[in-house]
């Protein structure tokens, strides 16, 4: 069975001027690679400046690697081909308030993506609309809500909304759950966990919060000054860190 | 002694739809040297109470206590010249995004210096500006800064978000203050520079006897490093005592959730299993529930509950709840 995603030898680099004709070139990725499988949960951990970012910049395709190959479901993706893999591949940013449009209502701003990528008419749309916000715990009446109107942690399943309604096969969460206060993210972790075990939904989790790390996710990855360090299952990272960054990332959240 | 003893704090808002009472009688004493932390989700008003110490809550709001004793003394009725006084002299407080809260337009070494008031340089006037330098230095050596030249000279964009905050906390202790309110330090931090402070503020802590009260909306983090806790829920106190005691043995629900939804106090927790939650929202200010504001979303809420119930002690451990937990938790 092919990976769902196949990350083989991604490089990034960016050219950075530091004189009139002088360039430096700051290396953010080096040789990373990993695969999930659907229904997986792989946590990407590391320090700002590590690289996560730009990792997520590349899978969404934001950006352009210069080096190595994305394989989505066993083929090649090109920033091209943008149009058909962003069903597969959704995002949510980090702050959900600051990611919607205040202007917008919140069906109007579920429609628009269907509108945009699919071939749904008016009325399978406005089913679609419904059956996600139900699904995510949502009730009918927030169509015509406003994003101000929603409290946090509804707004972070709107978000979570705006990315599943395209059923995508994989979600990179780029520290979704850090800015949640503990007793909303435990329902925000618990409503990614089942959608997780319904539709095999997989996970790419960017976080720096090792505890949540620890719980949710089946691998984990650590980068360091965009290298890879350890790629393990988590419970093998926790148990037996293999370097030294590791080792304090793990021992600053327990000691 | 009691340091700190405020009976009954209320921090209320009035607006064009009446009076909006974002803090509901707390309860919060320190004694000398002792680290309490304060817990709370946004909207708890723990900021508000953290404010209202400090005395920099605006006119808008209205600040009522039945006891609000420092070191003693009333200084919530004292005028306010005598009242800024005290606190300027005794309490120093540190925010929640250091390279916000510092002035980008003027080096390290200025903002430092500025902070150092002049009774605690002991010299001629003649040699007060070198003294000045010399205690700047120092007190970056005392956080933990060993590279002070090139720290002092620059410009707070220019140094990382850990070592900014640790600038905060030199300057906080450079009037060695009696307390010192930290307002989520770490929020903004990496996990392992976050560990750094908080040994930063324990070692302060232990060393000069500064009473520390730690805020923070993850109960995880700051356990470790407080001796007592309080823990508020919409403004009310839900939970107040030792920290270990309430971990072990929580009375209120809504601790017993914060404990439960937190992975790490779960050691036998399988990985992937759904977390402990409990359902619904925290209201907004302007729609609070009546009496005990958890009722709502508290899964042992009875009809009782519309009353706001009466803080009960049990030994060291106040809680406020018409139906504690006892024995073993489920």
């Amino acid at each position: 069975m092919t990976a769902l995603l196949d990350v083989q030898q991604l490089s990034k680099s960016y050219r950075k001027q530091t004189g009139l004709f002088r360039y430096r070139t700051v290396q953010a990725l080096h040789d990373i690679s990993f695969t999930l499988q659907s229904g997986k949960t792989l946590a990407i951990v590391g320090e700002t400046g590590s690289g996560k970012s730009t990792l997520a910049r590349l899978l969404v395709g934001i950006e352009k690697p210069d080096a190595g190959d994305i394989l989505l479901a066993g083929n090649t993706v090109t920033t091209s081909h943008y149009r058909q893999y962003n069903h597969t591949i959704r995002f949510i940013f980090q702050d959900a308030a600051k990611s919607l449009n205040p202007n917008q209502k919140i069906g109007q701003m579920l429609d628009d993506v269907l509108r945009l990528n699919t071939v749904f008419d008016a009325t399978q749309r406005a089913q679609k609309v419904r059956l996600t916000l139900k699904q995510l715990g949502l009730l009918n009446e927030h169509i015509d809500y406003y994003p101000h109107m929603f409290s946090g942690g509804q707004l972070q399943r709107v978000a979570l909304a705006r990315a599943l309604i395209l059923d995508p096969k994989l979600l990179i969460l780029d520290e979704a759950l850090t800015a949640l206060d503990p007793s909303l993210r435990a329902q925000i972790v618990n409503l990614l966990l089942e959608l997780q075990q319904q539709s095999g939904l997989a996970y790419l989790l960017i976080s720096n919060h090792l505890r949540l790390v620890r719980h949710i996710a089946d691998d984990v990855l650590v980068l360091y000054q965009g290298k890879m360090l350890d790629y393990a299952p988590a419970s093998e990272v926790f148990s037996n860190p293999q370097h030294d960054y590791t080792r304090k990332l793990i021992n600053s959240s327990q000691a | 002694m009691l340091l700190l003893d405020i009976k009954n704090l209320t921090i209320e808002l009035s607006t064009a739809n009446g009076l909006i009472r974002a803090v509901d009688r707390v309860n919060l004493s320190l004694r000398e040297g002792e680290t309490r932390g304060l817990v709370g989700e946004s909207g708890s008003g723990k900021s508000l109470i953290a404010k209202a110490i400090v005395g920099v809550l605006n006119k808008r709001w209205r600040v009522t206590a039945d006891r609000f004793n420092w070191a003693g003394k009333d200084i919530l009725n004292l005028p306010y010249e005598q009242q800024r006084k005290i606190i300027g002299r005794d309490i120093a407080m540190i925010y929640q995004e250091p390279s916000r809260s510092l002035d980008p337009t003027a080096v390290i070494l200025e903002q430092l210096e500025e902070a150092i008031p002049a009774h605690v340089l002991d010299g001629p006037w003649w040699k007060r500006s070198y003294l000045r330098r010399h205690k700047a230095i120092a007190l970056l050596h005392k956080v933990g800064i060993r590279d002070h030249q090139s720290v002092l000279q620059s410009y707070p964009y220019q140094l990382s978000e850990g070592i900014c905050q640790k600038i905060m906390i030199a300057m906080a202790v450079a009037k060695s203050p009696k307390l010192l309110i930290a307002d989520e330090p770490t929020t903004a931090l990496e996990s392992t520079t976050q560990a750094q402070l908080f040994r930063l503020l324990s070692s302060i802590n232990q060393l000069k006897g500064t009473s520390v009260l730690l805020i923070s909306h993850e109960l995880e983090s700051i356990a470790r490093y407080t001796q007592t806790l309080s823990v508020l829920y919409c403004g009310q106190l839900v939970e107040a005592g030792e920290t270990a005691a309430i971990l072990k043995q929580p009375f209120h629900p809504y601790t017993n959730a914060l404990i439960k939804s937190v992975p790490e106090f779960q050691p036998d927790l399988v990985p992937k299993t759904p977390l402990y939650a409990l359902p619904g929202s925290i209201p907004v200010l302007q729609h609070l529930p009546i009496g005990c504001r958890l009722g709502p979303r508290c899964p042992n809420a009875r009809k009782e509950c519309v009353k706001t119930p009466a803080i009960e002690r049990l030994q060291n451990h106040y809680f406020s709840c018409h139906f504690p937990l006892t024995g073993k938790t489920v």
